[in-house]
């Protein structure tokens, strides 16, 4: 009885890192090389974490598949479990079972533009979108517009900031909003006036001009965020069909048992869990409740 | 199909004999209400039960179980499934196992469900509806597959419907105790039904029914029902086809933990909770809809969530009536 689906695989922290006061990367490797060998993902997937005696919950993968031999989970610290796995130190282990979700159409958009529109936390799997597209380099021009709150809250800032100065080179640019004032903030707005600014993600649309027959937009944040993103891509005509987004629900089983992330009415019903996480804007206006 | 017949003389021993089987449930009366209970004595069935309060769900996706239990470090699985025979179960909730069996067998297959439903025998048998039952606008009145085998009620046995190869072997084991059908218990077969089918007193009439819910999303008869409802979550509960589960690990002492999952209830505040304290469905008309929409969702292949089996009318404290709210939010978009 190997196939149970609710089964964990071991997997081992090969590192911990800080990236704010409130989130960690994890590092993770499975411990047995042949599940290791297996665990093929797309970006935009899911796992979902076991911490044994405790319970589960599901994680965005934020590593990208073009970088293999790890797994990288983004971990905010919010409640229970998060707070539990905030303590584990390199060489614990923990149960990882998944990829889960369907993950972005990486193949479909090649050759075209992508726009990545992170907001918080929603940076997590747009990470993997990224180092995807940028590894890969099948597509035209990658750009990612990333709202924060402050310059402390900044995921993954390194990668950022590497990005702002050295992205064009990788046809990446990257575009920062940030909330709130700080002197590293005004530093790097010093540093890069065209591309980094005080307000929200949707102010860094401003001025922005794309193809809209070439171009895919993919959006990742909090609930609120949505409406705001994809009103500013609609101005611009983008097509309902080219907007994806990521979207979160309460997860219990990841494979469509458990009726939690059931979205919809009695003409559309999705799961979040395997129908998504990733749906176009297309299903946002056939479902109702998705956003 | 195969047609055979069992005369009312020869039904104690059939019903012995399918002890050989598995372990035997049936509907028993207890107190005012029916429940699917092990059995040893034909007296003690129910066989004119109007309906059980929980549906024979609960014995594939049990309201608590433990699906993998921590030894050494380890998720060892648990998947003990003993041979059961469920006798008796209405057409409706063999048509509900159905739309269970779409979610719970559909790959990856839940292996708990699966192994308990693979070594398990239906012997469905036929009912007269009373003031709940509304199947038969639904389509789900009679069962045409799900089962092993059907008894339609004869003024002299059982017309017996086999419905599986494992119903063919019961049939075969105890040929003794059958008979072939003959012309007068077609005409009596005929005329159960007939009789059967003028006795629905409620209907869910049907067209355009999910578009029409749909439209309605904002009708002021949703706010009136959540007001009125008591968010106790009987409705699910007693449903044969909600299944909404919850996880909760426990330690059993400092080396073992068990991880369990019990019914859940979309009526349950943290149903659509998720990180940071954002709730998808925050009101109780939130959550009194979306129970709504979920029962009337329409599978292509499946049909509707609801089997018309009239459970959440009977055991809801509140009153509601399930047909009742369907037809004023239809009725409110005129
Ligand atoms: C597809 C998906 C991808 C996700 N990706 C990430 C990610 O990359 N990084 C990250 O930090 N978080 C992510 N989350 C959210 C993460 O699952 C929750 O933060 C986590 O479950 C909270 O667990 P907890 O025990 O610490 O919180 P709890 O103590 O359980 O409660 C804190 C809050 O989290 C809610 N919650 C509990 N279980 C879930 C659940 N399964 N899903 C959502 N909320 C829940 C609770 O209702 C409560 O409001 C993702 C969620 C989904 C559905
Ligand atoms: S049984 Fe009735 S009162 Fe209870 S949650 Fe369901 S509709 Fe509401
Ligand atoms: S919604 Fe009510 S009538 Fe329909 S199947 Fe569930 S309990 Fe039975
Ligand atoms: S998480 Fe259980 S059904 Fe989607």
């Amino acid at each position: 009885m190997s196939e149970n689906p609710y089964q964990t695989y071991d997997a081992r922290i090969l590192e911990v890192k800080d990236l704010t006061s409130r989130e960690k990367l994890f590092t993770l490797r499975f411990l047995d090389p042949e599940v290791e060998a297996k665990f093929n993902f797309k970006p935009g997937q899911f796992v979902i974490v076991d911490i044994r005696g405790f319970g589960e919950f599901p994680i965005s993968i934020c590593s990208s598949p073009t970088r293999r031999g790890y797994l990288q989970l983004c971990i905010r610290k919010v409640g229970r479990m998060t707070k539990f796995v905030h303590k584990m130190k390199e060489g614990d282990v923990v149960g990882i079972r998944g990829p889960y979700g369907n993950g972005f159409p990486m193949e479909k958009m090649e050759g075209s533009n992508l726009i990545l529109v992170a907001g918080g936390l929603g940076m997590a799997p747009l990470r993997s979108v990224l180092w995807y597209a940028i590894d890969t380099g099948k597509y035209e021009n990658v750009w990612l517009l990333y709202g924060t709150k402050a310059y402390e809250d900044i995921l993954f800032r390194d990668e950022i900031i590497h990005l702002l100065k050295h992205g064009e080179a990788m046809n990446c640019s990257v575009k920062l909003a940030y909330e709130v004032e700080s002197p590293s903030c005004i530093y790097l707005e010093q540093g890069f006036s065209d591309r980094v600014c005080k307000g929200v993600v949707t102010d860094l649309f401003r001025g922005e001009e794309f193809d809209v027959n070439n171009t895919y937009a993919l959006i990742c944040g909090p609930p609120v965020m949505y409406k705001f993103v994809i009103r500013e891509l609609l101005d611009r005509k983008l097509s309902p069909g080219r907007i994806y987004m990521t979207l979160e629900r309460r997860m219990r089983c990841g494979v469509g048992k458990c009726g939690h992330c059931v979205v919809g009415t009695s003409v559309s019903m999705k799961y979040i869990c395997q129908d998504g996480p990733v749906f176009t804007y297309w299903d946002a206006l056939s479902t109702r409740g998705l956003i | 199909m195969r047609y055979i017949k069992l005369p009312s003389e020869n039904f104690e021993r059939f019903f012995k004999s399918l002890e050989a089987w598995g372990t035997l449930y049936a509907p028993v009366k207890k107190g005012g209400i029916y429940s699917f209970q092990e059995v040893h004595d034909p007296a003690e069935v129910a066989r004119d039960y109007n309906r059980t309060m929980l549906p024979p769900k609960k014995f594939f996706f049990r309201p608590k179980e433990a699906i993998l239990r921590l030894k050494n470090g380890r998720w060892e699985e648990e998947v003990e499934a003993e041979p059961m025979v469920l006798f008796g179960l209405h057409s409706c909730d063999i048509h509900g196992l159905k739309i269970l069996d779409k979610v719970y067998l559909d790959e990856p297959a839940d292996p708990y469900y699966k192994s308990r439903r693979e070594k398990t025998l239906i012997i469905g048998i036929s009912c007269m509806p009373d003031e709940y039952c509304f199947c038969k606008s639904l389509g789900t009145h009679f069962a045409m597959d799900g089962f092993d085998l059907f008894l339609h009620e004869l003024p002299d046995g059982w017309l017996v419907r086999i419905g599986s190869v494992r119903g063919h072997e019961i049939a075969w084991e105890n040929g003794e105790l059958f008979e072939e059908v003959t012309d007068e218990d077609l005409a009596n077969f005929k005329e159960f039904e007939e009789k059967r089918a003028k006795a629905f007193q409620k209907e869910v009439p049907q067209e355009g029914l999910a578009d029409m819910l749909d439209l309605a999303y904002n009708s002021p008869v949703w706010k009136k029902y959540a007001e009125i409802c008591l968010a106790c979550g009987n409705c699910n509960m007693v449903c044969p086809t909600c299944r909404c589960y919850e996880v909760c690990d426990s330690w059993m002492d400092a080396y073992s933990s068990v991880r369990e999952r019990r019914y859940d209830s979309c009526f349950m505040e943290n149903h659509g909770l998720v990180a940071g304290g954002h709730n998808f469905r925050p009101t109780r008309l939130d959550r009194f809809r979306h129970r709504y929409y979920c029962k009337s969702y329409f599978d292509p292949t499946a049909g509707y969530n609801c089997v018309g089996c009239g459970r959440c009318d009977e055991f809801c404290p509140a009153k509601i009536e399930h047909v009742k709210v369907l037809e004023e939010v239809r009725g409110s978009l005129k």
